[in-house]
């Protein structure tokens, strides 16, 4: 998306992207795709067998894993933008950016978690009458969220000195890149006693047509979202510079 | 602009350097044992917390008389009464301890340093990689001493017992190693960023959830009688690599916090 392009791409690849995204059309795409989620999470979507009494519960699935794997991503993300920060030598307002970029990663990336959370624990409360089980996926989830809060207070710390915040904030970042893979490789190996549904993505026969319409369109539109709501916050970065700029 | 100058010092190498770093910290704990003392004053106080909060969590013994169950309250038999939790949590609770103690404690070895002014020197007459690796050893050698002492007063406490000596003390080694490497990196970057303890707490304790998760992943293990070597090699190895990818983490960003 705008994010991976804006790295790899040369400086006019770069501005091609920027202009493509400028427009307003995109927003609109991603307005009407998230109308087509919420109307076909239950009118298109029917009761799956398994979930409750109805079979209701099982729509969350639209809501609840788009979060989850958009937030593992944003980590993915802000810890590709800290690797970049620290090795390559950058001028000042570049590496200034790169630095915001990876911030703003791990922001959206604590709001996506904590929605799969608030997803995943209505869905626990319904599905196993307890809104918290110790499931070993529950408990991966919120220390994710911690590991997210912890970036942003060691950010929020250090507010007075950009530079030496960019990269410690980085060296953080990675060096909490290491929980963070063992969350989503390890523990559910190690303690596989786990409740939690198996993922409806690498399971060929466990999604109906209907599913999976509704499930791709969310997953498009949740990532729309997400570099919507990315575009908002770097650009909200670059006027906070501009001010700071002409007042200093 | 204060960086390492690799020419200066190339006479001295690598290995001194960590060494030298190492036997300076140890003379200067030995010389006001505040390190050693702060930690292990805060492990045991935690200790005796736990002892009193746990106090309520007894077991009543029991008699089984004609198919019924009867609470038996005769004071000779209080004594022999054992706390109702298992060993896994018990030695679950001790790393907790651990956990914490090395929080409050082990920050000390960087915050020294800056509060002593004593970090420009440092900065300029070592290699980063021999700074950390020196930090490490000596968090190593506090954590490690605490532990030798605490372990055998918490196992009369509690009465948890220790399954196979070995793979006990196997998963006590590996424990230690994350922990102290959590630790130091943490105690890096708090220090730089000039924080309070709040943000060392902050900053490494979510770290923390994850290795605890794994060492109480291993203390399952310690307890099963006449487990599969398979699955000691992984339940302790998976331990035992979260301290090697922090310490390989660490190794490879240390000079980024380091330096200025």
């Amino acid at each position: 998306m705008a994010t991976t392009e804006r790295r790899s791409g040369t400086a006019a690849a770069q501005t091609a992207t920027e202009t493509a995204l400028q427009g307003a059309w995109w927003k609109w795409g991603t307005g009407l795709v998230m109308c087509f989620v919420i109307y076909g999470a239950f009118f298109i979507a029917g009761g799956a067998v398994g979930f409750g009494k109805t079979g209701d519960i099982a729509r969350i699935v639209f809501f609840h894993v788009p979060g989850a794997i958009l937030q593992s991503v944003s980590y993915a993300v802000a810890a590709c933008y800290a690797l970049v920060y620290l090795f390559k030598t950058h001028p000042p307002r570049k590496a200034a950016e790169i630095d915001a970029r990876s911030a703003i990663a791990m922001e959206l990336g604590f709001v996506f978690c904590a929605l799969a959370t608030i997803t995943g624990s209505i869905f626990a409360g319904m599905q196993w009458d307890s809104y918290w089980n110790w499931d070993p996926r529950e408990i991966s989830i919120v220390i994710m969220l911690l590991l997210y809060a912890s970036y942003l207070v060691l950010r929020a710390a250090m507010a007075g000195r950009p530079e030496q915040r960019a990269k410690l904030s980085a060296v953080y970042a990675l060096v909490a890149l290491v929980p963070a893979q063992y969350l989503t490789w390890a523990i559910t190996r190690i303690v596989p006693s786990t409740m939690h549904p198996k993922n409806p993505l690498f399971e060929k026969e466990s999604l109906s047509l209907s599913y999976k319409i509704v499930l791709y369109a969310s997953f498009l539109a949740f990532t729309l979202l997400y570099c919507w709501m990315s575009q908002l916050r770097f650009r909200a970065f670059k006027v906070r510079t501009l001010i700071e700029g002409k007042r200093g | 602009m204060t960086t390492f100058d690799q020419t200066a010092v190339t006479r001295v190498s690598w290995w001194q350097q960590a060494f030298a770093l190492l036997r300076k910290d140890l003379k200067a704990e030995l010389r006001t044992k505040v390190a050693i003392s702060s930690v292990g004053i805060f492990t045991f106080a935690s200790l005796l917390l736990l002892g009193l909060a746990t106090a309520a969590l007894k077991e009543v013994p029991t008699i089984k008389l004609l198919g019924l169950t009867y609470p038996i309250s005769f004071d000779t038999l209080v004594g022999k009464q054992q706390p109702a939790w298992d060993s896994p949590s018990k030695m679950g609770m001790l790393w907790v301890l651990f956990c914490f103690a090395a929080f409050a404690g082990l920050a000390h070895s960087f915050v020294h340093e800056e509060e002593t002014n004593t970090v420009a020197a440092l900065r300029l007459s070592m290699a980063p990689g021999a700074v950390y690796t020196g930090k490490l050893l000596f968090n190593l050698i506090v954590l490690f001493a605490i532990m030798a002492v605490v372990t055998p007063v918490y196992i009369a406490m509690t009465g948890m017992t220790i399954g196979s000596p070995l793979v006990f003390l196997t998963v006590m080694l590996s424990g230690g190693i994350g922990l102290a490497a959590t630790a130091t990196i943490i105690a890096a970057l708090a220090a730089k960023a000039q924080g309070t303890g709040a943000l060392y707490g902050a900053l490494g304790l979510p770290l923390l959830l994850v290795f605890l998760m794994l060492l109480m992943n291993a203390a399952a293990t310690v307890y099963v009688v006449n487990a599969p070597t398979l699955r000691i090699v992984k339940d302790v190895g998976g331990l035992f690599s979260f301290g090697v990818l922090i310490i390989s983490m660490s190794g490879m960003l240390f000079h980024f916090v380091w330096e200025e």
